[in-house]
């Protein structure tokens, strides 16, 4: 049962009820390349999200906004290294689940207090990583794509006309 | 199960040390005939229900290196080798840490698993037959040792090893195109796992085409081969005289697993368990076996004379804490079945099987080159099992008398191994190196770094030379008071390096795998040297080589027909000592370029037999014949 002031706003159109962590959704989306359907879509958005605040702080990420706000929100055109740093470990995060070792120059000028150590965000930020969609594959260990779909050509690939190799779903009963 | 109270009291038949692919295999077939069987596990026994499988898969997605023993979990206690101990050094070099001591010119740089299920937990699944001509190096190629038994002893129990670890392949392309000899008729128990699109673009690039080592040298045909797998395909309906073969599922989780799904990670585990894992034989075991796991042998007994009576082992419950219980078990009958290294180790600390001088000596692998590519299209990078064909042509021959023969494994998950990839496709991309300290570069971001990682993983490729390393006694393992581990335990102490006979073997793979790249149009992006992440680096006439460890440690309690010569006997028994078997690839005395699985499956098989047959022996009732009166007396 939805209450009744929920309900008011879902019926007024004029009351926006932004999704979660929408700004860094927005800016992720220039970081990586992919939309933010794609990144909402790996349930990962909100770790990212915390993961980037914990490891650099609040006072860094909002540096690193301005800086991508006066970059015209194009990550290419930051200039200070710290805000260029952040922007490769939020993207390495999205491609990877991984969270990077920071340059140790950066780490320093940050006055981190934390060890300068790779790790991945969360067993389930491994497959979700951004980078197996680049190529059309899947993360090995997860998302199995199913016996013999290796032997189908790939996206982009040309068929191979070799009628004595068995293509997926004759069982190999050629 | 797992009662340490009882297993204390009660003597056994047979003991054997190690739960892994041997073990596990040996505990079968004797408790399957009613003998007794207590198997002691070093590690711990956590994977074998599906919850603890669960736990492995969770553990692997977060490992940041994704290493063959990044799923199972660190164990102080009975610590395990791992491929992450061994470092390059920016100059050349290497250094070591971790559970192997390392003192060779060059590292061993392989690793095991300390666990129920052991190091086949971990592998890759590839269960090719060695070739005849491996079993008689020495006679027919001037190099390494012969073994005691030919390829027509084992072939019986090749077959009965293809059984038990559920073989696809197709046994006709076997004999073929590599020479195999099969009974006439034989199928393995399923049809050969599909081979990969990469494969096929390859057999349509190079089959049929020649490739010369050298320059005058002869020439060698390439034809793409499908490879037999320990991994579940689609039954053959003609095995087994036509009474067919049902796959063997996940241990844990009925009806699930019994086909290979894909996933691309045989190594370092298989979410399916559509792949082979002792853990499916100890599932089979009889209620005749007797498994107790964190129990570390710490010592073979003996009896005066010299006859196994039994062991000592520390019993723990902690794998983080140093605290054990020792305790002693008998049996009639001890196999060791730890490892090559382990076993060795074993019989070093009890000062067992010394005659020979040979026990820890003759330590071999297949070192490994890798070659790695971009091929003009996508080849499909990152699905199904990793391998699924190799090219044959260079496992024997003429070559074999001067070089290391090889075997050409097409790797089907880009280049991960010898780079790293995708991680560090990404991490590169980004202006990211593997050194913090090192300057960054600008980056590509967004669309650019989209595009760029889709032109570039998905047309990846690598080849893997798999060198045959031939037994020689001063690559060897000892022990050294001085290194210890946490319950006490000697750490193993090696001592590793490459013959010329290798290194010239890797130089004609490179010059073959220059030719294919040729023959394919594909960009070579092979590059050797020193570095962090090169600690099996070389320099040999001039060139830089960098070689892996494959996992295959074999040779270090050698089979042979002398006892002044070997440390055990055709029936993998030690020489020195009735009733203490040692089993495994340690026995192996040459291991060809076939990984090494299937074969050690097939001699700890036969020597089930051989154990039987003496354990019958020793059981046989006693006649008590009444001796005939002389005559004329009362």
């Amino acid at each position: 049962m939805i209450p009744e002031l929920d309900r008011t706003a879902l019926e007024d159109e004029s009351v926006e009820v932004p999704p979660p962590v929408a700004g860094f959704i927005d800016i992720s989306e220039r970081l990586t390349g992919f939309t933010a359907f794609d990144l909402y879509a790996t349930g990962m958005a909100q770790l990212y999200h915390d993961t980037t605040v914990d490891q650099v702080g609040r006072e860094a990420v909002g540096r690193f906004i301005d800086d991508l706000a006066a970059a015209g929100g194009d990550p290419d055109r930051l200039v200070d290294e710290t805000s260029r740093e952040i922007a490769r470990a939020v993207t390495h995060l999205w491609y990877l689940g991984v969270w990077p070792a920071l340059a140790r120059s950066v780490h320093r000028a940050l006055g981190r207090e934390k060890a300068n150590t790779a790790f991945t965000a969360a067993p389930e930020a491994y497959p979700e990583g951004l980078v197996w969609r680049t190529f059309h594959g899947h993360p090995p260990g997860a998302k199995a794509p199913g016996f013999g779909t290796w032997a189908d050509p790939p996206p982009g690939a040309p068929p191979l006309a070799r009628p004595d190799c068995p293509a997926h779903g004759t069982g190999g009963a050629t | 199960m797992n009662s340490p109270s009882l297993a204390g009291r009660r003597r056994y038949d047979v003991i054997v040390v190690g739960a892994g692919m041997a073990g596990s295999l040996v505990a079968k077939r004797l408790g399957d005939q009613g003998w007794r069987v207590l198997v002691l596990e070093a590690g711990t026994g956590t994977l074998d229900t599906w919850p603890g499988h669960l736990d492995a898969l969770n553990t692997f997605a977060s490992a940041v290196a994704k290493v063959p023993n990044s799923p199972y979990r660190p164990n102080a206690v009975a610590p395990s080798p791992d491929v992450l101990h061994v470092g390059g050094l920016p100059g050349g070099g290497y250094r070591a840490s971790g559970y192997l001591v390392q003192r060779g010119a060059l590292p061993y740089n392989s690793d095991y698993l300390r666990a129920a299920g052991g190091t086949g937990l971990h592998w890759l699944g590839l269960t090719p037959r060695m070739h005849p001509d491996d079993f008689a190096v020495r006679s027919r190629y001037g190099y390494g040792r012969d073994w005691p038994i030919g390829y027509d002893d084992l072939e019986p129990h090749y077959r009965a090893a293809e059984r038990e670890l559920g073989v696809a392949g197709d046994a006709a392309e076997q004999a073929d195109a590599i020479g195999l000899p099969f009974p006439e008729g034989y199928v393995y128990p399923m049809r050969e796992i599909p081979r990969s699109y990469l494969d096929n673009v390859l057999a349509a690039r190079l089959d049929g085409h020649a490739v010369q080592e050298k320059p005058g040298s002869p020439h060698t045909t390439l034809r793409v081969v499908t490879t037999p797998h320990a991994r579940n395909s689609t039954p053959h309906e003609d095995y087994d005289g036509g009474r067919g073969y049902r796959p063997v599922g996940a241990a844990g989780l009925p009806n699930y697993g019994e086909r290979c799904v894909g996933n691309a990670s045989c190594t370092p585990i298989c979410p399916a368990q559509a792949k082979y894992t002792p853990l499916k034989t100890q599932a089979a075991w009889s209620r005749d076996v007797t498994l107790v796991t964190r129990a570390v042998v710490s010592r073979v007994l003996t009896t005066s004379n010299g006859r196994a009576r039994g062991v000592e082992y520390q019993e723990y419950d902690d794998p983080a804490a140093p605290a054990s219980v020792t305790r002693t078990a008998e049996a009639d009958v001890v196999v060791l079945a730890a490892h090559a290294i382990e076993n060795a180790k074993l019989l070093l600390v009890s000062r067992l099987a010394t005659r020979s001088d040979q026990v820890g000596r003759n330590l071999m692998d297949h070192p490994v080159l890798l070659t790695w590519g971009l091929m003009n299209h996508p080849v499909g990078p990152f699905r199904g099992p990793g391998s699924t064909s190799g090219l044959e042509g260079f496992r024997t021959g003429a070559g074999r008398r001067t070089r290391a023969p090889f075997r050409i494994v097409i790797a089907n998950w880009g280049w991960s191994w010898p780079t790293g990839s995708p991680g560090a496709d990404v991490a590169r991309l980004l202006g990211m190196g593997g050194d913090p300290a090192a300057p960054r570069g600008r980056g590509l971001f967004g669309a650019a770094l989209r595009d760029e990682l889709g032109r570039g993983v998905s047309r990846q490729f690598a080849l893997q030379f798999e060198m045959e390393q031939e037994a020689e006694s001063r690559n060897r393992v000892t022990i050294d008071p001085l290194h210890r581990d946490l319950l006490g335990n000697p750490r193993p102490v090696v001592t590793y390096d490459l013959s010329d006979r290798v290194k010239r073997g890797m130089a004609a793979a490179k010059a073959v795998s220059d030719q294919i790249f040729g023959l394919l149009e594909a960009e070579d992006h092979t590059a050797y040297g020193p570095g962090p992440f090169a600690p099996g680096h070389f320099r040999y006439e001039g060139r830089d080589f960098v070689y892996q460890g494959a996992g295959h440690g074999a040779g270090t309690h050698v089979m042979g027909a002398s006892r002044e010569t070997s440390v055990v006997d055709p029936w993998q028994r030690c020489w020195d000592h009735p009733g203490l078997y040692a089993v495994g690839c340690g026995s192996m005395p040459s291991v060809g370029t076939a990984n090494p699985s299937l074969t050690m499956a097939a001699l700890a098989l036969r020597s089930s037999e051989r154990i039987h047959r003496e354990l019958s022996e020793l059981r046989r009732p006693l006649t008590v014949r009444t001796a005939p009166v002389p005559e004329g007396r009362p």
